[in-house]
């Protein structure tokens, strides 16, 4: 009784194991050849905080309340408010807005402090730069990165959209 | 003369063929391991199917350093690729491809094969014992245990196809196979000569000479370039001839429906169970090597010789 359990136990997970082997082979391979193919990405995937430009008044949502640099952890975020030259008043936009992508650890945590919906998350992974000074982004550049991705703001506890990918490969 | 110039152009034939075939059979095993793993194998070297990967592969290997270990036994492990590889070629001689399709029909085909396989296990412990190396001598001493363990149900299990045959001359076996093949009769025999035959080509479920998680790479740790490569080139020649000799004792050889040749009907079958090999190779874990030892001697030996009282009473009371 032992030894034909024994045989029967190893004839059968052969067979199944031979079946699953034989039904992968047969699969679609799910390698993507990256610099032709592109994937595509999931929803929610980060890459690097972008500025917003509000579409109806074509100006920056930021108000340059300095939340963002102070909760930043690798205080990677620098913002010079904007002053009025001739009456010294600050004003409520940002002078320079610096982000250093070298530094910045993709947290989102600046997007979840931004009260003002400035801040959004691009999800274009290919920023990479020969130098690595290359890689801090000034105001125009965080825009013009806005502009080129679909930036998508995810903060104050928002659960994450259904992933929408046709490809069945995505989203694994 | 004309005998000397036959056999230089038979012996380039082989060669040129061994070499193609083991180029080929990479080729494959790398493809089909990729697809089993959802990945695409090869790519990019000789078109999108990558099919030139095993050349570029092997003139990469011809272009390598030299490498010799300090300490080795000098002659010995320069001899041993050489030996190892050797059997893998002579059993070619043997093989009916075709009615006719035979460099040398002996009348002791069969035996000839066997002595010559059985003599590939001489190369593998002289690269063991001639590379000092600790991993390189427990993968040669693994490989004579198995080698040495699995030969015996081999040889076993194919006198069953000697018995109903009546000769040891491999065309004879398969003209004998012309009405049908032996599978039917000599299943049992087919089962354990073809594990026998997986075990005695080091492939995955018998890998233990060249565990590459235990041993690094067994008795070829040593061996780089072409030196190494002729371990590949010898275990992808066995893993051909020996399901050559499985076609030709069981299934009938080139026998098949008369629109084909009949020489391809032995390369399909061939290819098949080839195939078959690398199917089993990415599908099953390496056993233990109690399970393996447990397996040949315990398992297939009595099953093989049940095989051959089977055979014999049945010729012997049955015609």
């Amino acid at each position: 009784m032992g030894l034909a359990r024994t045989v029967w136990n190893t004839v059968k997970s052969m067979v199944v194991g031979h079946a699953i082997t034989a039904r992968e082979l047969t699969a679609r391979p799910i390698t993507i050849f990256y610099p032709e193919e592109k994937p595509e990405y999931p929803t929610g995937s980060r890459s690097v905080p972008v500025l917003k430009v509000n579409e109806e008044s074509g100006w920056l949502n930021c108000t340059s309340c300095g939340l963002c640099e102070r909760t930043c952890p690798p205080t990677c975020i620098e913002i010079d408010q904007a002053v009025d030259p001739e009456t010294k008043k600050k004003k409520p936009w940002p002078h320079t807005f610096t982000l250093d992508l070298s530094h910045c650890m993709v947290c989102n945590l600046c997007i979840e402090a931004c009260p003002f919906d400035a801040l959004e998350m691009l999800d274009v992974a290919e920023l990479s730069t020969y130098q690595v000074q290359d890689l801090k982004f000034n105001k125009e550049q965080l825009i013009d990165l806005w502009k080129t991705g679909k930036a998508i703001r995810i903060a104050e506890g928002q659960s994450m959209p259904e992933i929408t990918t046709s490809d069945p490969r995505g989203g694994r | 003369m004309n005998d000397v110039l036959a056999a230089v152009l038979e012996a380039i034939a082989v060669l040129t063929y061994v070499a193609l075939n083991a180029f080929v059979l990479i080729w494959l095993e790398r493809k089909i391991a990729g697809h089993i793993q959802r990945r695409v194998g090869p790519l990019r070297v000789g078109g999108p199917s990558g099919a030139l990967q095993s050349l570029a592969d092997g003139i990469k290997l011809f272009s390598k350093e030299d490498f010799r270990p300090g300490g080795k036994d000098g002659f010995v492990w320069w001899l041993a690729p050489l030996v190892s590889m050797t059997p893998a070629v002579m059993v070619f001689i043997a093989i009916p491809f075709g009615q006719h399709l035979i460099i040398q029909d002996m009348n002791i085909g069969l035996i000839f094969i066997a002595s010559i396989t059985s003599f590939g296990l001489l190369g593998v412990f002289m690269a063991g014992w001639g590379s000092n190396n600790k991993y390189s001598l427990l993968g040669a001493m693994r490989a004579g245990a198995q080698l040495f363990s699995y030969e015996i149900p081999a040889i076993l299990s194919t006198i069953g196809v000697v018995l109903a045959a009546g000769s040891l001359s491999l065309e004879t076996i398969v003209a004998k196979q012309s009405a049908h093949w032996f599978l039917f009769p000599q299943i049992i025999g087919f089962i354990i000569f073809y594990i026998a035959a997986l075990a005695e080509t080091n492939r995955t479920p018998f890998d233990l000479p060249e565990a590459e998680s235990e041993l690094v790479a067994g008795y070829f740790t040593e061996y780089s370039g072409i030196r190494w490569a002729m371990f590949p080139f010898a275990e992808y020649g066995s893993l051909f001839t020996s399901c050559a000799l499985a076609t030709t004792l069981f299934l009938g050889g080139w026998h098949g429906p008369l629109f084909l040749p009949g020489w391809i009907w032995f390369l399909l079958k061939t290819y098949i169970l080839v195939f078959v090999a690398m199917w089993i190779r990415w599908t099953l874990p390496r056993v233990r090597i109690d399970q393996l030892m447990d397996l040949g001697w315990k398992f297939l030996i009595p099953l093989s010789l049940v095989n051959i009282l089977g055979t014999g009473a049945y010729i012997a009371l049955v015609r």
